[in-house]
């Protein structure tokens, strides 16, 4: 039940310390009971400074700590063995649960024949965790993984019974994940998310070929293994809403053991599983549920969107009103709103959609749109409240406006503040009265640091004698997170908070308070440019997922590619020509390109560019400096010719590709013959200085009908014959130098 | 691996079964937990609460019939509170408190009182009430639907309130022997009453639909166009019942239809059931229910609940078939067991339409909608009792007139006020 917290000196691999000896072993324990593994820690800070006090599982959502919903769904599925593990704040979520009549071990109310809280000294990630808990070999047969801040009212019993069958039909079907669809639709939780799954599902079986990461700030390509072709009918899904529901077999407990880097479930385990299938040949499904409710308050994006659900019922019966904890006293009232049984309301309140907890009092005049207030708190006079959520014991006084923001316990907010929208502020802050906080950068007000010692109040953040300062994420604290990408991953985190404003935007627009001023542009536009990213990529997936074979897409593939191209190469960074590389090969493999394509997409920008500089308002470059910069200015752009456009080194591919040049200078339009042709020798020149193309290669093309089967065509060719020549003579001194005849 | 069906999910079924074996108050969360995630609801929360209170009898520890009292009535207003929406829990429990005051009284005043009941009447209940204001002769008929067999029916088993119409074969006798022994002064006694009246209630329950049913081929007519909204469980049973006698035309109304489910596979058991009797089937699902009503001769709701002033708690679109109906006259007839007559104002809740989930309407999927729309899904409604004309109970059909007699037979004026006592 309870573990001892071992000392974390001793770091030794796992040296996971439990007073009890794992209680069963495997075999021991009965098939037909329902196992669960709670995963309270998420080793995450995207809920701070919150979560510098409170771990995430008790944050309260709707006025009730979120793992209150987690425990209630396992409850309600017949779960009756319940695995909790803690990390952070252990002691903290292990007294909630003792506490709490409905769930403490020794309550004889408890739904749960067992529940064990399992602590891991040393663990730095989700994937210690479960490495430990096979480890213990408590697990017996089928359980159900789920995070401590899931909402859900989806009923498992299909997705079990699913996934029974299937693992009887094949031991290697190890694992079902549980994945709400949110529709194509632009739609709040879809955004929230921050990181878009990439499912590829196959479509008749449920089984999860691929799995990708992508988020706004990635990429906005996706590569598909070739080895999902091979399954038939796939189905590529962005619009999932990841529960984190999986149901497991005790072997995948297993592959967590057999891969120690593992730290994510899914950026981590589910792709590298997916990835190596040839190697373990594990089969993972998915349950797509497009009835009823499964969300996780992974950030707080997701926390704003499910707090609006929970009020507007869409996580029924797991709303106010059913009064889930135990001493709840939710009735409903008009306006949507829910009222504990002892809340006092002034009088001309306007009170909508909102929660308000017991012994809360609201002053006359005061206005509360869709937000939740927690108890014992003092809201004063004329207040506006709107889209916020405030914890217990918060003071609001007379005249302040709350936009959009979190207030945790024990804040006070003085006299006629305003808290602009996507605030966040901590336990005991205090903003002394008409204090305007400063909207941009969304303040987040906290009294400790983000090391957890008690910060030097900053009184031009809360007012002369407010108490806490402005918090600041130290950049490093990420660096262990979701893999490492710190740098991005901050962006992220941020750009997962300005979805919370983002979010707002469109329900602000409905409201009737005018308070419009706190977004500026600078945010917006943030905001536009992922939506567009957002939708491009949607674009893209389509793309990749529609087996239609319009005629239009290798005209989509050739504009888009060589667009991409030669932007790369005009750009002005140092950046690597890599990522165009990369974005290519998406397109390519989106577009199901064929080599012949993906070769004259690569000359066409090539000779693009080229001409681009030898016009005067690009430097007028002659034309043999302008082919040398077009193709060397940029690292790897040679070699991406190489790879990329010829593939092989053979002479057949070399003489297609130098006909590919050929014909795109014909295509380009005013440029003068002569140049043109001036431009092709001196592209071909360079490309055999480079070692792109090889004499042979040249002497191929050269040689080919196809290359002057038109007189624009010959004119063009015509001045290459000095450089051809000179190959020719130059034949037997200029041995190759590093040749490789590959075989293919 | 053998229980590879077994469900997990907890049920009604499941706890019922481990009821006897587990702790009273595991039992009791267990049903309150139950009913607010709404994995019971409806007409399992009569027999769900009964069986609960029986627990409740024959565990607590009490060594008074107030203590007793204290008990049924603190258990009954916690279940109350679980599911404010569902009225039957609170006439469930007015009921097995008026049992106990019965028992208790019997056994205090030995024997005087009852012999008269016992006399003439097959079975007496152990809930009759101490003064039962008997209200004898005949009831006026006012609906035109209404036949005087049935109400004869109707007011003989007023005297003989738990019990049912003599055509019913269901009633068993042997439950419950006439309990005015004097013996039974001390608690053990009482408790073992208590029980026999508990489970009489149950059966009570249990046959309601049944005996509902049999009044059907009363108000259904050969070529009837029946019009039922949502049917219920007992309205159900009543138009098989009915179609074993009769053929007419039943319309299924709804507004919507449910997404996925083909209409040959909604109501599969009605269905099947009505087309082997050789009765036509309509699904109907608009809201032009207007256009339909010409040509209907009577509607059919099941109720949730009937209150004192005669309004029904039905499941929410009843109203709008209602009022259709009243506007071309069409007798609107309400299926409602007497344990479902609830002995409140309808102005003590401030409404009593529970409000459910929006995904009925609106499918989470649809991101736009679920920002613009403000969704309330009500699943019951209060309908108002001028739009009633009949209700048939598993007494026999009533008019609105005698609602309030049959209430006064079956709870106890300690009870009627037992709203203000809950803090419902």
């Amino acid at each position: 039940m309870s573990g001892k917290q071992g000392n974390r000196a001793s770091a030794g691999a796992g040296s996971a310390k439990s007073k009890k000896p794992p209680k069963g072993k495997a075999e021991e324990t009965r098939e037909d009971v329902l196992q669960a593994v709670v995963l309270a820690d998420s080793f995450q800070d995207r809920f701070r400074p919150f979560t510098l006090e409170t771990p995430r599982c008790l944050l309260p959502l709707a006025n009730v700590p979120v793992i209150e919903y987690t425990l209630e769904f396992l409850a309600a599925n017949g779960v009756q063995e319940v695995f909790l593990y803690c990390g952070a704040h252990s002691s903290a979520i292990e007294n909630h649960i003792n506490e709490s009549r409905r769930w403490s071990p020794d309550s004889i109310l408890s739904p749960f024949s067992s529940l064990e809280f399992i602590r891991v000294s040393d663990a730095s990630s989700i994937g210690d965790f479960l490495r430990d808990l096979d480890k213990r070999g408590l697990i017996g047969g089928d359980f159900i993984l789920v995070h401590g801040d899931l909402v859900a009212n989806v009923e498992l019993e299909d997705a079990l019974a699913k996934h029974r069958a299937r693992r009887e039909a094949n031991r290697d079907a190890c694992m079902t994940m549980v994945l709400r669809s949110a529709g194509v639709k632009r739609h709040r939780a879809a955004e929230a998310r921050g990181i878009t799954p990439m499912f590829v599902v196959d479509s008749s079986t449920g089984q999860c070929l691929q799995y990708e990461e992508l988020h706004p700030l990635s990429d906005h390509y996706a590569y598909l293994d070739p080895a999902v072709f091979k399954h038939g009918d796939f189905e590529v899904r962005t619009d999932l809403i990841d529960s984190g529901i999986d149901i497991c077999t005790p072997e995948v407990l297993a592959l967590w053991s057999e891969s120690f880097d593992y730290e994510l479930p899914r950026k981590n385990f589910l792709h590298g599983v997916l990835k190596d299938w040839e190697l373990n040949g594990k089969l993972i499904y998915t349950e797509i549920v497009e009835k009823g409710y499964a969300a996780r308050a992974s950030n707080l994006g997701m926390y704003n969107s499910m707090s609006k659900d929970i009020l507007e019922r869409w996580t029924f019966p797991y709303v106010p009103d059913s009064n889930l904890a135990f001493d709840q006293t939710y009735r409903r009232a008009k306006g949507g709103s829910y009222f504990e049984a002892d809340v006092s309301i002034g009088k001309g309140c306007d009170i909508t959609k909102s929660a308000i907890g017991n012994a809360t009092t609201v002053g006359a005049g005061s206005t509360i749109k869709r937000s939740t207030i927690g108890r014992r708190c003092k809201i004063g006079k004329n207040v506006k409240i709107e889209g916020s959520y405030i914890w217990d014991d918060t003071e609001i006084k007379d005249n302040s406006v709350v936009d959009c923001s979190i207030l945790a316990s024990y804040v006070t907010i003085g006299n006629g503040c305003r808290v602009p929208k996507g605030s966040l502020i901590s336990y005991g802050v205090q903003i002394w009265d008409g204090k305007s906080l400063q909207p941009e950068p969304a303040p987040r007000i906290s009294l400790l640091t983000d090391t957890g010692s008690p910060a030097e109040t900053n009184p031009s953040f809360v007012g002369q004698d407010g108490k806490g300062a402005f918090y600041q994420e130290a950049v490093e604290e990420d660096s262990d997170e979701e893999g490492g990408d710190s740098a991005a991953l901050a962006r992220l985190q941020n750009s997962m908070f300005y979805s919370l404003d983002g979010l707002n935007l469109s329900s602000s627009s409905i409201s009737t308070l005018a308070s419009h001023d706190s977004f500026d542009s600078e945010d917006e536009d943030a905001d536009g440019g992922s939506f567009q990213q957002d939708s491009s990529r949607k674009r893209l997936l389509s793309f990749a997922s529609d087996d239609s074979g319009n005629v239009s897409k290798s005209d989509a593939f050739h504009g888009d590619a060589v667009h991409g191209l030669v932007d790369a190469l005009r750009a002005d960074d140092n950046e690597d020509f890599d990522s165009a590389k990369l974005e290519f090969m998406g397109l390519r493999l989106a577009n199901n390109a064929s080599d012949s394509m993906m070769r004259r997409a690569i000359a066409v920008a090539f000779v693009r560019r080229a001409s681009e500089l030898l016009e005067p308002e690009n430097g007028g470059l002659e034309p043999t400096k302008a082919a040398e910069v077009a193709l060397t200015s940029k690292n790897g752009a040679v070699k991406f010719i190489k790879e990329v456009g010829l593939g092989s080194e053979k002479t057949a591919q070399q003489s297609e590709f130098a006909l590919a040049l050929q014909k795109a200078l014909l295509g380009l339009k005013g440029l003068e013959v002569m140049r043109a042709s001036t431009l092709l020798a001196a592209l071909l020149q360079q490309l055999y200085h480079q070692d792109v193309l090889e004499e042979d290669g040249i002497l191929a093309w050269w040689a080919d009908a196809k290359s002057s089967e038109s007189d624009s065509l010959a004119k063009i060719k015509d001045k290459c014959r000095v450089l051809v020549e000179w190959l020719e003579n130059a034949d037997e001194e200029e041995s190759d130098d590093d040749e490789e005849e590959d075989s293919d | 691996m053998a229980p590879s069906q077994a469900t997990y999910a907890p049920t009604l079924a499941k706890l019922l079964k481990s009821l006897n074996g587990q702790d009273l108050e595991t039992s009791i969360e267990s049903l309150i937990f139950l009913l607010k995630r709404r994995q019971v609801k409806g007409d399992q929360c009569a027999s769900a609460t009964l069986h609960i209170l029986l627990q409740v009898v024959a565990k607590a520890k009490w060594r008074n019939v107030d203590q007793l009292l204290d008990a049924v009535k603190s258990t009954g207003s916690r279940l109350v509170q679980a599911a404010p929406h569902e009225p039957v829990i609170g006439n469930i429990e007015r009921r097995v408190l008026g049992l106990i005051r019965d028992e208790a009284s019997e056994d205090r005043n030995a024997d005087d009182f009852g012999i008269e009941s016992v006399s003439d009447i097959q079975s007496l209940a152990p809930a009759t009430p101490a003064v039962p204001p008997l209200r004898p002769g005949p009831t006026v008929i006012r609906a035109q639907t209404m036949p005087t067999v049935a109400s004869l029916q109707a007011s003989k088993s007023m005297f003989n309130l738990l019990s049912v119409g003599d055509t019913l074969d269901a009633y068993s006798t042997g439950a419950s022997t006439p309990v005015s022994q004097p013996q039974a002064a001390n608690t053990h006694a009482l408790k073992d009453e208590v029980i026999n009246g508990i489970e009489e209630i149950m059966d009570e329950v249990n046959t309601t639909g049944d005996q509902i049913a049999n009044f059907a081929d009363v108000h259904i007519y050969p070529e009837d166009y029946v019009l039922v909204f949502l049917p219920s469980p007992d309205v159900e049973r009543y138009l098989i019942k009915a179609a074993t006698k009769r053929k007419f035309t039943v319309l299924i109304a709804s507004f919507d239809l449910p997404k996925g489910v083909p209409i040959d596979a909604q109501y599969p058991v009605l269905r099947k059931k009505l087309t082997a009797a050789g009765v036509k089937m309509i699904r109907l699902a608009s809201n032009g229910l207007m256009a339909y009503m010409p040509r209907v001769n009577k509607v059919i709701f099941g109720a949730k609940a009937v209150f004192q002033n005669g309004g029904a708690l039905v499941d929410s679109g009843c109203c709008i078939a209602a009022r259709a109906a009243q506007e071309y006259s069409k007798p609107v007839i309400v299926l409602s067991g007497v344990y479902k007559f609830c002995p409140r104002d309808t102005s003590t809740q401030v409404s009593w339409a529970e409000l459910g989930d929006p995904s009925t309407y609106i499918n989470y999927e649809d991101g736009t909608a679920v920002d613009s729309f403000e969704i309330e899904d009500t699943t019951a409604e209060y309908l108002p009792p001028e739009f009633i004309d009949v209700y048939v109970t598993n007494l026999g059909p009533q008019t609105r007139d005698h609602l309030g007699s049959i209430m006064a037979d079956h709870y106890k004026p300690e009870e009627m006020g037992i709203a203000l006592h809950l803090g419902a």
